[in-house]
């Protein structure tokens, strides 16, 4: 007993000798790294500079300042870049090849910098090069590339500089290098002429599909890019037709039944096509195999059901519905079945569109005599309304599930409708130049 | 009657190793440095120099509250002002110093507005009254603080203007006019700290709710802002021609100092124990701190911003960023596309906003030597 508290006590003292060298023992690393966190940065474009392309020879001249102009406007256009002016430039880019004097775009606070040159090819193509550097990081980003084209295709070219530019610098997919399909529209709001129109993302080369003789609705594009799905009255009752956008020949869908067939989607396999179909004051959704011919019913209620549209996997379906008694959106499994409500909040919901990047459906919302577009994840959650106006409806999303064009449409009676685009941050609200009326766009994926 | 004892003389000893050692392994802070607080001496008169003007400051504070948007603005200034400003309603600019020209004008009597009229001919007073104008002209450039402008204006030219006008009704109006007219330049379109949709606007009318007021930040950010190397400055012309030049020059340099570096593995300077210094005081930090995320640039929208990133970098003893020392040390929240996107962001706010380098206290560079910053963009997504 004893012998323990001796051992005891021992211990005790031998550890209260050792205890004020230890505070020493921590201390001898030394300070370690300064540690700060950084909660709150700025929402602002980032500046860019993109100076004229260099001219390699006299068939390029006409071109090289074009192009550039075009890829800055890209660029811009997304709200997400500013282009530094010219008048700004310290040092001139006179070689493509010579290197790039940082500290001059340091000095005016270019962050990005694209270089580029444009050349004839003996076969009259041109030659477009480019390079993008991080002005701060003294480094290019990314390899330089050259696309070659026709002359005639010059914009495709410039589109195609800033889709690289735009996704090395936000590390996401682009959308330059796309067309969007739409209603065109003239006269006055009780006779007007609808027709068919392609034209590409900011609005330039358009062309037409079909004549102003019969109505048409709802052009969709199919994945990948070639055919539109769209509805027209041509018989007297709505029936859906698929297009092909280079031949410019079309069939008619096959859809079965004897009721009014509209608002057609593709699936993302391209070998489906889903519609609704109304038969005795009754409107469900359907399926269609285009390889077989063969149409499967989806939805069995009562109520309306209508506006399809897929997962990009392909697996499920969301569609609004007014089986509850007020127009919502649902979610189903692609092949049917039981449905799951996700939209909640007050006013009704429309129109549903599944994200490219499958985290988000946007759709239209009319409440209190307004009507919004707005995005909510795939439970309903963190529902965000990015417009809201007289008549916002039909919204489609960019290939890389940023930016979702629609239509807004003015009040009175000459009012006309017009396509705008909106980040689905709910910023740069724009509209897309049209010389028409113009309404129901949708968008194509990424061109090749 | 032993086990007992044993059982009493382990619980004992358990209890006392606790008692010594037990702090060790609690999870709480290191011990926290002695605070220390920079104390220099003033004189009286310096002493009531600082005091006065924080009256208006303090005005500036209530300012804040209001909604950063510029609508509210015109409902408050139509109804003093007859006509000479019509500018003010309009401009959209984010750093709208709205609030503050409201506030003087149900003072000043709506009949002696001239704003034609900068230059008054009356003898300035000298000291006392030259001192106080000042700093209500200081007003306007904190306040611009929160949603800094990238370009910071060129010309900063209310300060003389102001010092030139110390008697205080009409000439304020005066002055008031003339710094909304400045202002549409000096901050560009679209920088700003929150997104506002089209949805969010109410359809007429008040605004429901006003966002909550911003700290105010310290005075260091707005010395911080001209540094950066925003100015277009013409004068820098002469320099890129010499560069070219210097590049093999360089090169050379580098391969010496490489191979001096390999030949031998412990470099000079590291054996020179420089003092630490004390730590760096919470100011100190936070100018740090402010100066970086002033040039953090975020895309909300992005799948970078769910990234999470550290970057460790060296710093040099002039406060400059040793800029292949910047590296990634992690990244939570996205895949590796998103990730890299995030990294390049936060690699381009250092970088960016070092101008001639940081301002940090050199008698402590061991303090600050090495840092790691963790940039979070999780209070800025899609708010």
């Amino acid at each position: 007993m004893t012998r323990l508290i001796a051992r005891f006590l021992v211990a005790l003292g031998l550890l209260a000798a050792a205890l004020p060298a230890l505070p020493a023992l921590a201390q001898d690393n030394g300070p370690g790294p300064l540690r700060i966190e950084i909660t709150e940065g700025v929402i602002e474009p980032l500046p860019i500079a993109v100076p004229d392309f260099i001219a390699e020879d006299g068939g390029a001249a006409a071109y090289a300042s074009q192009i550039a102009r075009l890829v800055a406007e890209d660029l811009t256009g997304t709200g997400l870049f500013r282009e530094i002016p010219a008048s700004a430039f310290i040092s001139p880019v006179t070689s493509f090849a010579s290197p790039v004097q940082y500290s001059d775009w340091k000095a005016i606070n270019a962050q990005g910098l694209v270089t580029g040159s444009v050349s004839t090819a003996s076969d009259g193509r041109l030659v477009v090069k480019f390079r993008l550097f991080d002005v701060f990081s003294e480094a290019p980003l990314g390899e330089g590339l050259q696309f070659v084209g026709t002359q005639e295709s010059w914009r495709r070219m410039g589109h195609k500089v800033a889709d690289v530019v735009y996704s090395r610098i936000t590390g996401e997919g682009a959308y330059f290098d796309t067309r969007v399909v739409f209603v065109s529209e003239t006269g006055p709001k009780n006779a007007r002429s609808k027709r068919l129109a392609i034209m590409d993302y900011d609005g330039a080369n358009v062309e037409y599909l079909t004549d102003a003789a019969s109505i048409v609705l709802a052009p969709r594009f199919s994945p990948s890019g070639d055919r539109v799905l769209y509805t027209s009255y041509e018989t007297g009752t709505p029936q859906v037709y698929v297009i092909d956008v280079n031949s410019v020949t079309r069939q008619t869908i096959a859809t079965g039944g004897t009721g009014m067939s509209f608002s057609p989607r593709f699936s993302p396999n391209g070998q489906t096509v889903v519609f609704s179909q109304s038969s005795n004051g009754n409107t469900d959704i359907y399926a269609l195999d285009l390889a077989s011919g063969s149409t499967r019913r989806l939805t069995e209620t009562p109520s309306i059901e209508t506006a399809p549209s897929f997962s990009p996997d392909g697996n499920q379906i969301v569609f609004e519905s007014d089986r509850s008694g007020t127009q919502q959106l649902y979610i189903m499994p692609a092949s049917g079945g039981e449905a799951r409500r996700i939209s909640f909040g007050a006013g009704r919901y429309g129109t549903p569109v599944w994200s490219p990047r499958g985290d988000l459906i946007a759709f239209t919302k009319q409440n209190e005599g307004r009507f919004h577009i707005g995005v909510m994840r795939l439970d309903g959650s963190q529902e965000r309304l990015l417009t809201a106006s007289f008549l916002d409806e039909s919204p489609t999303w960019s290939p890389n599930g940023r930016v979702i064009m629609f239509t807004r449409e003015t009040q009175g009676a000459d009012g006309a409708p017009s396509l705008y685009s909106v980040d689905i941050s709910g910023r740069n609200l724009r509209r897309v130049p049209t010389e028409t009326g113009a309404s129901d766009p949708s968008w194509s994926p990424l061109l090749d | 009657m032993t086990t007992g004892q044993k059982i009493s003389g382990i619980g004992h000893l358990a209890l006392i190793l606790i008692l010594l050692f037990g702090e060790w392994f609690a999870p709480g802070d290191p011990p926290e440095p002695p605070e220390s607080v920079d104390v220099s001496m003033i004189t009286e008169a310096e002493f009531a120099a600082l005091t006065q003007p924080s009256a208006p400051e303090a005005a500036t504070e209530t300012d804040a509250p209001a909604p950063p948007e510029p609508e509210p603005a015109p409902e408050v200034s139509p109804p003093p002002t007859p006509a000479p400003t019509p500018d003010p309603p309009e401009t959209t600019t984010p750093a709208e110093p709205d609030p503050a020209p409201a506030e003087p004008e149900p003072v000043a009597p709506p009949a002696e507005v001239v704003p034609d009229e900068p230059e008054r001919p009356e003898p300035p007073v000298p000291d006392p009254g030259a001192d106080v104008p000042d700093t209500t002209s200081a007003d306007p450039t904190p306040r611009e603080a929160p949603r800094v402008a990238p370009t910071p204006s060129p010309e900063t030219p209310p300060v003389p203007e102001i010092a030139e006008a110390p008697q205080p009704t009409v000439s304020e109006d005066a002055v008031t006019d003339e710094r909304a007219e400045d202002e549409p330049a000096a901050s560009p379109e679209e920088a700003t700290t929150e997104i506002v949709t089209e949805a969010d606007r109410p359809a007429a009318g008040a605004p429901g709710s006003s966002p909550r007021p911003r700290p105010r930040p310290p005075q260091r950010v707005a010395e911080a802002l001209p540094e950066t190397p925003d100015d277009p400055a013409p004068e820098s012309v002469p320099e890129p021609a010499d560069e070219p030049e210097e590049d093999p020059q360089e090169d050379v340099g580098s391969a010496i100092a490489d191979a001096l570096a390999a030949a031998n593995p412990d470099p000079a300077p590291q054996p020179a124990p420089a003092p630490s210094g004390p730590p760096l005081t919470r100011g100190e930090r936070e100018g740090l701190r402010l100066a970086v995320q002033t040039c953090w640039v975020i895309d909300p929208g992005s799948p970078a911003a769910q990234v999470v990133v550290t970057v460790g970098f060296r710093m040099n003893p002039d406060g400059t960023v040793a800029s292949d020392s910047l590296r990634q040390l992690s990244a939570t929240g996205g895949d590796e596309q998103a990730a890299r996107v995030a990294f390049e962001s936060a690699r381009r706010a250092v970088l960016r906003c070092q101008g001639a380098g940081y301002d940090l206290p050199q008698d402590k560079y061991e303090q600050w030597k090495d840092i790691e910053i963790t940039f979070n963009p999780s209070d800025m997504r899609t708010r």
